[in-house]
């Protein structure tokens, strides 16, 4: 027995000498694809960079800061697309936060248990409509009737309302940031929802007995117990929905109007980064002009990159936490 | 409270139960219980009586703790879970459907295996369940949770810090604190759910002494894994398995001179 | 002991209960919002697109304005770019996966890579169509099928790195050790014992990956543009549905339109079904957890 495995037969030993190179095989290809995600991630930074060049040369700073944007005369400024890109996510946030928690609540303590898989499955099937079928959902059918009914009401209403009459003076063109703001609501719904009712679930029962123990609602119980406990995980949800909102390009491209200008009024026709490179790139001539749009790409990068890593650090931490309690 | 009650004193009461009148606090009588199809609890009936310990004691899934959930209608948060029978607190039924549940849960405090600060400051933990019933001006709310941090012997050690997490606390601290809470509302009933599980030998001791102490005010049920806890904290005690009650009586009697063989096997470890 | 009964915590136990009533109400006012949404969307879908629905459809190319046509071109176009992108993602991110979950578990390499998988995962599909153009597009001069299967692929490696990882970490390390106590050498292990226990989920994985790119438009707008005509040359420009949706959409003749919605309809029962069909492969499996 030990003779053998002191001076294995050549049999048994090309077999391990073929295991060893297998398995240094595997471990070197896996590495290889593992770095791979690495420079993917550095090759856009660098590309973007490079592409955008010419432009922060010109513009330098005053690139973010400078409303017009003439192809004619080649001078460009972001600051309408950006306030598009912050504004419409901002107000689709407003609109979609309080629902997904609300559906979140619903998912986790109120729905008897049957319906509890249908209901969840039927709000994550928001996630896989492409975005190009909000687009023109939103185009045909969401912008005629907001612009009939909604927006000359919104307009009316607020009509004597200082302040609020700015931010809904007619005239209602159906189009326009509310409306991209609105179809971004519905988009960001799915991701929030899901991730609040996990977070919701990790919520030891114990716990929410305890509160019930106390003689407490439902209400209460969520409101004072379950929100609390949960409140990492949440924000970190809101801040991945934040981000795909704000890099959601086709749905917006369809109902934003493209208007590279800064409107006070929110019914008023505006325009996004994502949205402006996808309407002009194609059409873009000159080094100046494609460069601006890279530019464009550049500064919608970084922006969801920093409200990316927040969320996803926010929602490590809370894993980890998750860990320690229990 | 005060100081410790006298353990000798509590031990001639506990041999002579019928020296002293006792009264019914809470009434089981025929009780079943269903999770789903499966009848985890068949016909049972005992008496808590009023300022007394009753411990349940029993196998693991015998239905001890079903049963403690019962009495305050826990089990309705989760459907398909349903009793029928009689439970009656002060002769009314609170297994009637048309029961408030947290008026109910207000009156019969629980404390579970683990214990369950919330989120928030010691301070708060206390003040919550207090302001879902009661305006309380601060000052008289200052003395409430200071009164309720007293009687759990806690005052001492969280006093400096009532503003920090509760989720600070040591176990058995936590533990006291999640009593505390429960009697901060001035409930009638307290329910004990293996509340000494997840704790030390000295937190287990601390929390037994209080349980001495709680018994003046309030009518405890104590569900435990622990013989001797069960021996030392409790004046009455139910036998339960397989989902009936085996035998109830007084403590002495149970431990010293069962009735029934199961309990006597189970009691001197022969199985369980 | 009797506070509860004094008329002021009555009334303070009124008002809980009607602050509970608002809430619980709102709360299914949000459910039912959203429940409105997709049922909205998807029969406005329904209605609109089957009306355009016809054999030419599937036969013939995409028209000229006021002419009889299909969506033939763009069907191949999106079928072929997203199988050759889910060929190219598929085995890089299974890879890239394995190293996380298995050889460089918890190293430092891993850690960073799952950091910037997840930032990759979530960037906007803009910025990929960007990065495509600067390194493909440009340099070769033209618009290329090719340049719009890598932008494709470079949606898809995330996705199934980090479905792979997931899955390849709920495969219990009892069942490793079981195999490697039989002298079974690791490329082995993982080869016979991790992959075969993480099947289900690896191609879930990869299917929700498909799903994602089949719906995609934005990176596609110029990478491999579109092509009015039958093409099958990978270094031409090459019609695909979202595409030929986006412009006949927005463009003003009615005919185009009615194709419009009738892609919008095949896209999306297209992407649905994947779903569905993922969302079931996984759905035993995490039973069994």
């Amino acid at each position: 027995m030990t003779t053998a495995v002191v001076e294995p037969a050549s049999e048994t030993s090309s077999i391990l000498s073929r295991n060893r190179l297998m398995d240094a095989l595997l471990r070197s290809l896996t590495r290889a694809a593992a770095i791979i995600v690495l420079v993917m991630l550095g090759g856009v930074i660098i590309s973007l960079v490079d592409g955008a060049l010419p432009a922060i040369k010109t513009f330098g700073f005053s690139f973010i800061t400078t409303e017009s944007w003439n192809p004619v005369t080649e001078k460009f400024g972001a600051a309408a697309p950006i306030y598009g890109t912050l504004v419409t996510a901002f107000i689709a946030m407003l609109i979609g936060v309080p629902i997904s928690i609300g559906i979140a609540i619903f998912i986790t303590e109120l729905c008897p248990r049957w319906l509890k898989r249908p209901i969840s499955t039927a709000i994550e099937l928001l996630a896989g409509i492409p975005s190009i079928i909000y687009g023109i959902w939103g185009l045909f059918i969401l912008a005629p009737l907001l612009q009939a009914y909604v927006q000359p009401a919104l307009i009316a209403t607020f009509e004597n309302v200082p302040m609020l009459n700015n931010l809904f003076a007619g005239p209602p063109y159906g189009i326009g940031i509310l409306t991209a703001a609105l179809i971004l609501s519905i988009m960001v719904l799915p991701f929030i929802t899901s991730i609040t009712r996990d977070v919701f679930e990790t919520v030891p029962p114990m716990l929410k007995e305890s509160a019930y123990g106390l003689g407490c609602t439902t209400w209460e119980v969520v409101r004072h117990i379950v929100l609390p406990y949960s409140k990492t995980g949440i924000i970190g949800g809101i801040m991945l929905g934040l981000g795909r909102a704000l890099g959601e390009t086709m749905a917006v491209t369809f109902v934003i109007g493209n208007a590279h200008r800064i409107h006070s009024s929110l019914l008023a026709p505006g325009t996004t980064i994502s949205a402006s490179i996808a309407n002009e790139f194609t059409e873009a001539d000159g080094v100046m002009y494609t460069s601006s749009l890279i530019a464009l790409g550049l500064i919608l990068f970084v922006i969801t990159f920093i409200v990316l890593a927040c969320a996803r650090l926010l929602l490590a931490r809370m894993k980890k936490s998750e860990g320690r309690h229990s | 409270m005060q100081t410790r009650p006298n353990v000798e004193l509590t031990k001639t009461v506990l041999t002579e139960p019928t020296a002293e009148a006792l009264r019914e606090k809470v009434s089981v009588r025929n009780l079943n219980f269903y999770y789903g199809d499966y009848k985890a609890l068949k016909g049972i009936s005992l008496p808590l009586y009023d300022r007394k310990v009753t411990a349940f004691i029993g196998p693991s899934g015998c239905g001890k703790s079903t049963l403690l959930r019962i009495l305050n209608r826990m089990y309705d948060l989760y459907p398909g879970q349903r009793a029928e029978g009689e439970v009656l607190l002060d002769g009314k039924n609170i297994i009637d459907p048309k029961m408030d549940l947290n008026l109910l849960r207000a009156q019969i405090g629980m404390v579970f295996q683990k214990p369950t600060p919330f989120p928030m400051s010691i301070y708060d933990n206390i003040a919550f369940g207090i302001r879902l019933y009661e305006k309380v001006p601060k000052s008289e709310m200052n003395d409430r949770v200071e009164d309720a941090l007293k009687r759990t012997a806690l005052w001492d050690e969280v006093k400096d810090k009532l503003h920090a997490s509760g989720l600070g606390l040591s176990g058995g601290q936590q533990q006291r604190l999640c009593i505390a809470r429960s009697i901060a509302v001035r409930p009638q009933v307290l329910l004990l759910d293996e509340p000494t599980s997840a704790l030390d030998p000295i937190s287990t001791a601390k929390i037994e002494e209080l349980i001495y102490q709680l018994k003046v005010d309030y009518t405890i049920a104590i569900v435990t894994h622990n013989m001797q806890q069960a021996a030392r904290a409790a004046d009455f005690s139910a036998f339960m398995y397989l989902g009936e009650l085996v035998e109830f009586g007084t403590t002495d009697q149970v431990f010293t001179k069962p009735r029934e063989s199961r309990t006597e096997d189970y009691i001197t470890g022969r199985f369980g | 002991m009797t506070t509860l009964t004094n008329p002021e915590s009555q009334k303070r136990y009124a008002r809980r209960r009607r602050g509970h009533k608002v809430a619980m109400v709102l709360s299914n006012v949000a459910t039912l919002l959203g429940l409105i949404a997709l049922v909205w969307i998807l029969a406005t879908l329904l209605i609109k697109g089957f009306g355009g629905l016809s054999l030419a459809v599937f036969t013939q190319s995409t028209p000229p304005p006021g002419n009889d046509g299909g969506l033939l071109n763009a069907i191949y176009g999106s079928v072929v770019q997203t199988v050759i992108a889910t060929l190219i993602g598929t085995p890089i991110g299974v890879l890239a996966g394995t190293y996380m979950a298995e050889y460089g578990r918890n190293t430092k390499l891993a850690t960073v890579v799952r950091f910037i998988n997840d930032v990759l995962l979530s960037a906007p599909s803009i910025v990929v169509g960007l990065f495509v153009y600067e390194i493909m597009v440009q340099p070769m001069g033209h618009f290329s099928a090719w340049a719009g299967c890598v932008a494709l692929a470079i949606l898809v490696l995330p996705v199934v790195v980090r479905t792979t990882e997931d899955m390849l970490l709920l495969v219990p390390d009892s069942l490793r050790e079981a195999a490697s106590a039989l002298g079974a050498p690791r490329w082995m292990v993982i080869q016979k014992v991790c992959y075969r226990a993480a099947r289900a989920g690896l191609v879930t994985g990869m299917l929700l990956a498909v799903a994602r790119i089949s719906g995609e438009t934005a990176p596609l707008l110029f990478t491999s543009l579109n092509n009015q005509f039958w093409s099958t040359n990978m270094n031409a420009s090459m019609a695909n549905l979202p595409v030929v949706i986006f412009q006949f959409a927005t463009a003003p003749y009615e005919d185009w339109q009615r194709l419009a919605w009738v892609g919008a309809l095949l896209i999306t029962l297209a992407v649905l079904t994947l779903n569905i069909v993922a969302r079931t492969l996984s759905a035993p499996q995490s039973n069994a957890r």
